[in-house]
Order: C-alpha cells, then sequence, then structure tokens
C-alpha cells in the first residue's frame, strides 16, 4: 500500500476524504437537546450531586436511605445524621482515601470536629467473635449483637461494625442505618466526654420531652433548642 | 412501678380488674379469678371460625390508636395462606408520658397472655411475641414470671390445652425509637432491622413478621378477648360505646397529679379528667391534650365529647397513646403546641420527605411563633404544609404530628394571632415575649414594646 500511495499523486488526500464523506452521510449522533431527547438507560440515575439551600446549607441530611439503596454500595457519608449524632464513616481507604483529606470535608461543607480526622482506632475483636459466634453469625439477630457489642465495649467500635459487616453478609450502610436509629446505641467511647456531651445537648431525648412539657404546662417553657436560656421565674 | 387511679364504682373494670391482686403473678390466684377460661372455651368448645365470629360480634377494636375491628384482622390472617403465621402484642408504650401498656402488663400479664393465646389459636399461629420497653423491668419480670407459670400449668406451650397445638409466648424487650409504637416499625424491629414503617397495603395481617401473616395489637385489645370469650358477646357490647364497646386504659395527667385508669369507651372527657381532680383554686381548665405528643388540643368547650375514636377524630384529637394531658390557664397553647410538635419532629425515623423535612418545618413556624421571630404568611404556610404532609404521609406519626398546631390554630386562634400579630404572650410563658417587666423582678431590661405598653 505505502508503495501505491508514492506512486499515485494525491492518493493520500483521496484516502482522508474517503473517511470525511462516509462520516458525512452516516446517521448523525447529535440530537437538539432540549427539544430532542436521547433514550436512557431505564436504571440511569446520571451523576450524584448533592444540592444547597439558599442559607449555602446542604440539603442533605445523612439519613443514609441512598447508602442503604445503593445496591453496590458506592454511596457513603459522613456528618450529622437525623438525630444530630456526629459520625464520619471513611469506607475502605483504597476506594475513599480522597476523603479523608480536610479540603474534602470542606467542599462537602460539613462542620466537623478536629476528632473526626483522627483514624478510627483499631479495637481488640476477640469479642465481636465470640457474641458472632454465639449468635451464630445471624444478621436476623443484629439488634442483639449490637447491644451485647456495645455492652462489652461500651460503644460500638467502627472495626467492629465492619467486622460484624464481613462475617454477616449485612451491608455495612444497612448495618450503619440499623445502628444509628436506636437512640440506646451509640458509636462514641463514654471516655469522649467532649464529644459525648456536645452530642446529647444536640439528642432529643424523652426526659427532655418530659422537662419541656412539664414546663411549658405550668406556664414557665424550657430551653429545647441548643443556645437558649432556661427560664427561672415561677 | 405505674399509679392506677381510683375509678367511680359504676364503671365497669375490664383490664384492671386485678388490680388489688397482692401477687399478680399468682396463677392459681389468678385462675380462681377467671383466667384461662377464655382460652379453655375457645379450644374445647368453639374453635377458631367460632372465636372469631364471637370478637366480630363483640365488635372489638384496636386500642392502639386506629380502633380497626379485630376480628377482621384475625379473619384475613387465617384465611391467608402461608409458611407460619404470628402474634404481636404491642405493649411498647412509645409515648413517655403514658405508662398505660406497661400498668396493665404489670397488673395482669396473664390477661394478655390468655389474649395472645386465643388469638394465636383462631388464626393458626405458633408464635407470640410480646415487645415490652426494655426499660419497663417490672413489667418484663412480671410476664417472664407469668408465662413460665403458664407453660408449666399447660395453658401454653407445645401441647396447649391438650389441643396438639404449640402455642409459645416470648417476651421481646425493645428500645430506643418513639415510632417503635407503629407497628410496621415494630416489625421491623423485631426483625433486627432499621425502624421504619412500610407502604400498606400488604397490612401486617397478610405480610408481616418475616413476610408471614401477622396480627398486631396492642396488649389491652389482647387483654379484653378473653373477657368476651367468657362473659360472651353480648355482656361486652353492653360496656362503653355502641360503635366501639369495651374499656380502654387512659393516663391522665394534670397540674397537681397523673396516673392510669381504666375507662369505658365514650365517657365524656369531662369525666376522665375530674379522675385527677379539680384544677387548683383560682385557676382553670384551659386546654385538654388528646392523644399524647401528636394529639389534638381541645377547649373546654369541647368537654363533653365522648372518648372513643369516631367522636375524638371529628373534634380534631384522637386516643392515640391514650394520654390526657390537663393544661390550666397557666400555660400558653402555642408553647405547648411548639413543645409537642418539636417532639415529633425529632422523632420522625426520616424515611420520607414529607415528615422528615416537612415536620420540622412545621415545628420552627412554632418556634417562630414563640420567639416572635415570624414571617409573613407562617400561618398560610403551617395550613398548606400541615396538608401536604397529612396528603403525602406513609404512617400515621406524620398524619396525625401536625395535630397540636392545628388544633392549637382552630380552637385558640386569638392566643395565636396575639403572638403573630401584637408579639404578645397572653399566658406570659414565651421569650422573648414576656411579662411586663414590673411582674418579673430582676429580670433584663424590658423591651421598647413592653415599656411602651407599660407608659
Amino acid at each position: 500500500m505505502s508503495f501505491l500511495s508514492q506512486l499515485i499523486p494525491g492518493f493520500g488526500i483521496a484516502k482522508g476524504m474517503t473517511l470525511t464523506l462516509k462520516r458525512f452521510f452516516a446517521p448523525k449522533a447529535t440530537i437538539k437537546y432540549p427539544e430532542e431527547r436521547a433514550d436512557t438507560a431505564v436504571r440511569f440515575r446520571g451523576r450524584l450531586q448533592l444540592l444547597w439551600d439558599e442559607n449555602g446549607l446542604l440539603k442533605c441530611e445523612t439519613c443514609f436511605q441512598c447508602a442503604q439503596a445503593c445496591p453496590i454500595e458506592c454511596i457513603d457519608m459522613g456528618g450529622l445524621d437525623t438525630k444530630g449524632r456526629f459520625h464520619v464513616h471513611w469506607g475502605a481507604p483504597e476506594t475513599y482515601g480522597e476523603r479523608r483529606e480536610e479540603s474534602a470535608l470542606r467542599r462537602s461543607g460539613r462542620v466537623v470536629p478536629d476528632p473526626a480526622f483522627e483514624p478510627f482506632a483499631a479495637a481488640e475483636l476477640v469479642e465481636v467473635d465470640e457474641i458472632l459466634a454465639r449468635h451464630d453469625h445471624d444478621p436476623a439477630e443484629m439488634l442483639a449483637i449490637l447491644e451485647e457489642v456495645q455492652a462489652a465495649y461500651g460503644h460500638l467500635p467502627v472495626a467492629a461494625l465492619k467486622r460484624i459487616s464481613e462475617t454477616t453478609g449485612a451491608w455495612y450502610a444497612m448495618l450503619y442505618g440499623t445502628a444509628s436509629y436506636y437512640r440506646h446505641l451509640r458509636f462514641e467511647p463514654p471516655a469522649a466526654e467532649d464529644q459525648a456531651a456536645s452530642i446529647a445537648a444536640r439528642r432529643p431525648t424523652e426526659a427532655g420531652y418530659l422537662a419541656s412539657l412539664e414546663a411549658s404546662l405550668a406556664g414557665g417553657s424550657a430551653a429545647t433548642t441548643p443556645g437558649r436560656r432556661r427560664r427561672s421565674d415561677a | 412501678m405505674t399509679t392506677l387511679l381510683r375509678t367511680p364504682s359504676t364503671w365497669p373494670a375490664i383490664l384492671l380488674a386485678r388490680r388489688d391482686e397482692a401477687d399478680p403473678t399468682d396463677l392459681a390466684a389468678a385462675v380462681r379469678a377467671g383466667a384461662f377460661g377464655g382460652l379453655t372455651r375457645a379450644v374445647r368448645e368453639l374453635g377458631p371460625a367460632a372465636t372469631i365470629g364471637l370478637i366480630e360480634e363483640a365488635k372489638l377494636r384496636g386500642r392502639g390508636g386506629g380502633g380497626h375491628l379485630a376480628a377482621e384482622k384475625w379473619r384475613v390472617a387465617a384465611r391467608t395462606p402461608a409458611k407460619a403465621r404470628y402474634v404481636v402484642a404491642n405493649g411498647y408504650g412509645a409515648d413517655p408520658g403514658s405508662t398505660t401498656d406497661r400498668a396493665l402488663l404489670e397488673t395482669d400479664p396473664y390477661a394478655v397472655i390468655e389474649g395472645a393465646a386465643i388469638a394465636a389459636f383462631a388464626i393458626g399461629a405458633e408464635e407470640v411475641h410480646v415487645a415490652v420497653r426494655a426499660t419497663a423491668t417490672d413489667a418484663i419480670g412480671r410476664l417472664e414470671a407469668a408465662i413460665v407459670a403458664s407453660l408449666e400449668a399447660g395453658f401454653i406451650g407445645d401441647d396447649a390445652l391438650e389441643s396438639g397445638r404449640r402455642v409459645e409466648v416470648l417476651v421481646r424487650p425493645v428500645q430506643g425509637a418513639y415510632l417503635l409504637g407503629e407497628e410496621t416499625v415494630l416489625l421491623k424491629a423485631l426483625e433486627s432491622k432499621r425502624g421504619q414503617p412500610e407502604q400498606r397495603p400488604p397490612h401486617p395481617a397478610t405480610r408481616g413478621l418475616h413476610d408471614q401473616p401477622t396480627v398486631v395489637h396492642n396488649v389491652q385489645t389482647l387483654a379484653a378477648v378473653p373477657y368476651v370469650l367468657r362473659h360472651g358477646a353480648a355482656a361486652f357490647r353492653a360496656i362503653g360505646d355502641a360503635e366501639a364497646p369495651g374499656t380502654i386504659l387512659v393516663e391522665v395527667r394534670g397540674p397537681d397529679g397523673a396516673g392510669v385508669a381504666e375507662v369505658p369507651l365514650g365517657t365524656p372527657l369531662r369525666d376522665v379528667i375530674a379522675l385527677v381532680g379539680a384544677p387548683a383554686r383560682g385557676r382553670k381548665v384551659k386546654a385538654v391534650v388528646v392523644g399524647g405528643p401528636a394529639g389534638g388540643i381541645l377547649p373546654p368547650a369541647k368537654l363533653d365529647t365522648p372518648y372513643a375514636f369516631e367522636a375524638l377524630r371529628a373534634v380534631g384529637a384522637h386516643v392515640g397513646s391514650g394520654s390526657v394531658i390537663v393544661a390550666d390557664d397557666r400555660a400558653c397553647i402555642v408553647d405547648l403546641a411548639r413543645v409537642l410538635t418539636r417532639f415529633c419532629a425529632d422523632e420522625a425515623c426520616g424515611k420520607t420527605i414529607p415528615c422528615r423535612i416537612g415536620l420540622r418545618r412545621i415545628a420552627e413556624i412554632g418556634e417562630r411563633l414563640t420567639a416572635r421571630t415570624s414571617r409573613a404568611g407562617d400561618l398560610g404556610l403551617l395550613v398548606d404544609l400541615s396538608a401536604d404532609v397529612v396528603g403525602s404521609a406513609l404512617c400515621d406519626h406524620e398524619r396525625l404530628a401536625t395535630l397540636p398546631l392545628m388544633s392549637g390554630l382552630r380552637y385558640f386562634r386569638a392566643e395565636v394571632d396575639a403572638h403573630l400579630e401584637r408579639g404578645e404572650c397572653p399566658a406570659g410563658v414565651c421569650r422573648p415575649i414576656a411579662r411586663p417587666a414590673a411582674a418579673v423582678p430582676g429580670r433584663s431590661r424590658p423591651t421598647s414594646r413592653q415599656s411602651r405598653a407599660q407608659a
């Protein structure tokens, strides 16, 4: 072929123009969006994007609904959950390593206290394994497993949650969703008093509700939101 | 331990009939009083179909707040083909201000066990799960003792009453969320899952616990079943309201006391609140909150409303958790509605957006009213938002959580307007809308508005 192209002048141009003409008459892929819409796959959901409200705050409430629904567990999040409890889950380092950076957190709009940047402490998991063995690694007994782990460690260490997820086959997001839903389960070690106190101040409690109700009935309202003073008159 | 209130001697006692028993777990004493007579009749005389028929004839309705006919649930569960069936007794008592379920479990655990066993026998279930609040240790202890005694006596177990049928009763302590009082949420918790409600239909009667037909009842409903079996449907129908016969437990909370009382359905609210006595001298009843945190706030003019499912719904309240709270004239209705709505918003499970975000916005409107930071159009927004939340609700929590503010708006419009338009709190409760500074010495400088008012 190279011999022929050298013999015939303009062969290269003709070759190039052949391709051009072929493309010229081929059916066009471009459509007049938005008048015309391309057919998309039924399960196409577009790019994941978090929305912001008019005050510049993220509308995402860290409810873990999407993480629980995601079949391949690619959605993950951190911050305050709907109960006002703080927790960040980073996932596997190779997947979420980038998000450990402080700038990534700032981009996500979260105000995150410093302890969050510390990697989660490794925990001795012998007791977790014993508890799992007692329950036959059955995800149907998850609440009992979580309660016993909390009784053993004082809280639910992330390392323990991961071990439970791996050995029972329950998705981590599902497990996290369950553990964060029930108020008696906690992720903070009791020793982390500062963090525990700030969480307790934000977390609504039954006792807090009853106190507010009593106060309201007696004609003096109790502070229910942070930063409000308690009324002290009779 | 819970406090039981004394009721007039003319009021019948079904649920708390054994309140004066020294030891509620004494099986011999319970049997002398008639316990397990109903189960014996169902098993040896009637059979499943006739038992359901008798419950239908008695018009027994669910005491969990919804007021659904019990027999309907039983029939559907019995008819649905399944590998297994379950009976779930809801004794969680979600409302922190109501201890009715706990009081029943402490007073008469055998009635609950017997009622659940009858239901299990009628629908063909082998397992009964009794959900109890994990912190109610007295109730759990008595229930467990009663189950062991019934098991040893052969009333329940592998061959219950020699019928060849297995009826196993399990105590399931649950805790950690207000919404566990909702039936589908409770079923999720019993399956060790995150507690969020499910779309209905399918109702639990066709697909409930472990996807099998499940009859979910409040413990009070089940405790009334043995009475119907022992005394007949006509005797039960003679008690209480014609449309909702029988009695119900009510936790009445007044300024000077609180306690649980057994009240015949259809009793006027006035008689119910009289159980905790009249307000202190110089005070008068200003409002009654009926139905718990998501209850309606009713004015004194509505005190003649019968305490029954439909009658309460008609005036903007509901039976709910069985809680009746009396507020005297020290209370500010707007502040009261704010406290209730805030609790409901905080306790939303987060599954549906109207509930998760809508209730929060509604609670904020209430907070703005009490803090005098209301925006133009707040009341219109409240009404619209409430209609949207109710219209798109998945469970009763969000349907009812709008009630405190909406009923407050309906019956105490003048007080709401005083907050909104004049920035005043007639009861002198809300901040920074306070009483005139002269009345409260030593407090912070009066606002310019208060100074003008005094001038």
